[in-house]
């Protein structure tokens, strides 16, 4: 999948994926004269190095260069918000560098491509699914629904009412429909609803439109997609076995409730 | 970001790789901070010129450099270097640590860069003038020529600076734009003393204080010297670039402080301040000139010593300055000397001191703030005349 962001250093590059969930220090987090990372395990040589953004030391530009000198540079730089230090670095080092990217959905091991002159990435093998996920609540209760131990993402897992959005159809479409389809309840305009975001699971990365629907009551008749259903305050269902992110999406509406 | 069509030539390569590798620098800083363009710029103040700090990564970048035919536009200008050029012996400096030295010194100097290296260009080596815009690298520096003088820079890197040096421009963001030079806070300043000392501790204070952001200070008239301290201290204890002292600095009259969030610094906080940076008693070496003693500073610590003798054998004592001024001051220098060198374009922070010493004093809030942490030193931070004390 192609993830859009903003060109820093130009130059295009493909490599392995190595990534830091921190803010990151060229001076001290590597090895200039070896690539070997003293943060955490493996090498920055030849990978696609995937960070939040710099810190530290101004010199640490000068490592990036020195890791160039002593051939062990990364073949690109991603960052979620670039600085002066690493941006620094990656030009004065011709290092392709991309910034604005949510580097949290990029694993290590994927296969990325990283565009500086177009300021792009694209994780190879890795597919994007638009999702919807709503949550349909009746006095202050939320609906939450057990997927099947056999299902293929998720398995035995708690879930709001979730599905994909299928071809042609708008994401507040297909949340109707989902919710017809899983519950036989009908909805019509949501209560509310938040901007987009991503989640990661193994190849997929899904692009997840909630929504909230207040009701005055429900009738709830599954579907073979879930095998129980239960009414449970949010939070409770934040103590439950949840999909990814469910605490997320409570969060950003529950000022909605 | 706008690019006129020269600039857009230069970042296409038509002027030759080194000047685009310039270019693509400032344009990504600029895309970064929201810059709407590039403004040609007056001088430049490089960082990046010990060996101590940038290493052979460094040194390798600027001989490439050097092999692309850089070449600076604007008058520019070198902070301190890692040792004394002639008298390294005298610091402890091993040969290895001069030769890579000398090397960076030589390379600068190819790009046409002014080989006086000092981290106070402006007492008369590269004087910017109100309103100007520079591109300057060094934090105390860079915030003395933006409060005291009224020109206009931002916190500049090494590379960055030298980027800027080579194209003559710089990304207009920041605090070149009038709208970021507003005072954020309002220092109320109380029982206030005069020396670098004292003002090292209210930079110490208002940088812990407000970290980073644009001070304006009220009850201080800073001369010079106290300026350079002030400049120095706020931006070693916190990141302050700009600040200003109502009556006393250019642009202090242009602003609006009502509404502005008030911080009152007396005795306490600048004994807290003093209590964060003083964590040894006993020293090995003093290192006076942090940043670079001025020609007043000089003479009057000359002054202090005349006819005075050094009895204390066992504390070594280093005065820093600039080569200008210490050619400036040769009468002073003659008495200073008898206690120990005045050590030209180098300091106690950027040359390799912790292979010598372990327990270094300072009156300075930059050096204190520097020492234990680039050369593994305990700081004991005092009063010049109670330094001088130790050595009588």
């Amino acid at each position: 999948m192609i993830m859009n962001g903003r060109a820093i250093s130009p130059g295009v590059a493909e490599g392995e994926a190595i990534t830091y969930a921190e803010a990151f220090s060229f001076l001290g987090g590597v090895d200039g004269k070896t690539g070997k990372f003293n943060v955490r395990d493996g090498t920055i040589d030849g990978k696609v190095f995937l960070f939040p953004n710099g810190k530290g030391s101004t010199v640490g530009s000068y490592v990036v260069y020195d890791l160039k000198v002593q051939g062990h540079s990364p073949a690109a730089l991603v960052n979620r918000s670039a600085e002066t230090i690493v941006t620094t670095g990656a030009v004065i080092s011709s290092v392709p560098m991309v910034d604005n990217i949510d580097v949290s959905l990029v694993r290590d091991g994927d296969r990325v491509v990283v565009d500086g002159n177009k300021g792009y990435i694209e994780i190879k093998g890795v597919d994007e699914v638009d999702i919807v996920s709503s949550i349909v609540m009746v006095d202050g209760k939320i609906l939450t629904l057990h997927r099947p131990e056999k299902a293929h993402h998720y398995p035995g897992k708690w879930s709001l009412v979730s599905g994909h959005v299928e071809r042609g159809e708008s994401p507040a479409e297909a949340a109707r429909r989902e919710i017809n389809e899983e519950t036989q309840i009908t909805v019509s305009y949501p209560d509310a609803e938040m901007p987009v975001f991503r989640v990661r699971d193994g190849k997929t990365i899904y692009n997840v439109y909630a929504y909230l629907y207040k009701l005055k009551s429900a009738d709830v008749k599954l579907n073979d997609e879930n095998t129980e259903y239960r009414w449970v305050d949010p939070e409770d269902l934040l103590k439950m076995d949840t999909v990814d992110k469910v605490d997320f999406v409570i969060d950003s509406l529950k000022g909605c409730f | 970001m706008y690019l006129t069509k020269d600039e857009q030539a230069i970042l296409d390569g038509e002027q030759g790789a080194g000047a685009q590798k310039a270019m693509e620098l400032v344009t990504a800083l600029g895309k970064i901070y929201g810059a709407d363009s590039l403004v040609d710029i007056t001088s430049a103040h490089l960082s990046g010129a010990s060996y101590k700090t940038i290493g052979e990564g460094g040194l390798k970048y600027l001989s490439d450099m050097v092999a692309g035919g850089a070449m600076v536009a604007v008058p520019s200008t070198l902070n301190p270097v890692g040792m004394d050029r002639t008298r390294w012996k005298e610091m402890h400096i091993s040969p290895e640590f001069a030769e890579k030295q000398l090397q960076i010194i030589e390379l600068y100097g190819k790009m046409s860069i002014k080989k006086t290296c000092s981290c106070t260009p402006y007492i008369g080596d590269n004087v910017p003038s109100l309103g100007d815009h520079v591109a300057w690298a060094e934090s105390s520096a860079l915030s003395f020529v933006n409060s005291y003088i009224g020109a206009r820079t931002n916190r500049e890197g090494g590379p960055g600076a030298l980027a800027a040096a080579i194209l003559g421009k710089t990304a207009n963001y920041g605090l070149h734009l009038d709208e970021n030079r507003k005072p954020t806070a309002v220092i109320d300043v109380e029982d206030m003393g005069g020396s670098v000392f004292d003002y090292s501790l209210l930079g110490q204070a208002v940088g812990m204080k407000m970290g980073k952001g644009v001070p304006y200070f009220r009850g201080i008239d800073p001369s010079v010297e106290d300026a350079k301290t002030l400049s120095a201290a706020m931006a070693a204890a916190g990141s302050v670039a700009l600040w200003h002292a109502e009556g006393s600095t250019p642009e202090a009259g242009n602003f609006d402080i009502s509404g502005l969030e008030h911080i009152t610094i007396g005795k306490k906080e600048r004994q807290e301040a003093y209590d964060k940076l003083n964590t040894v008693e006993d020293v090995q070496l003093i290192a006076l000139g942090c940043p670079h003693l001025t020609p007043k500073e000089m003479h009057d610590i000359a002054s202090l010593l005349k006819g005075k003798q050094k009895r204390n054998k066992d504390v070594e004592i280093w005065f820093c300055t600039s080569e200008s001024v210490r050619e400036q001051c040769a009468e002073d220098v003659a008495i200073m000397e008898q206690f120990g060198p005045v050590l030209a374009d180098t300091c106690m922070v950027v040359a390799p001191i912790e292979g010598t010493f372990q327990r270094t004093a300072t009156n300075s809030a930059k050096a204190g703030n520097y020492l234990p942490t680039l050369c593994s030193q305990k700081v004991k931070f005092a009063e010049l005349s109670d330094l001088l004390k130790v050595i009588e």
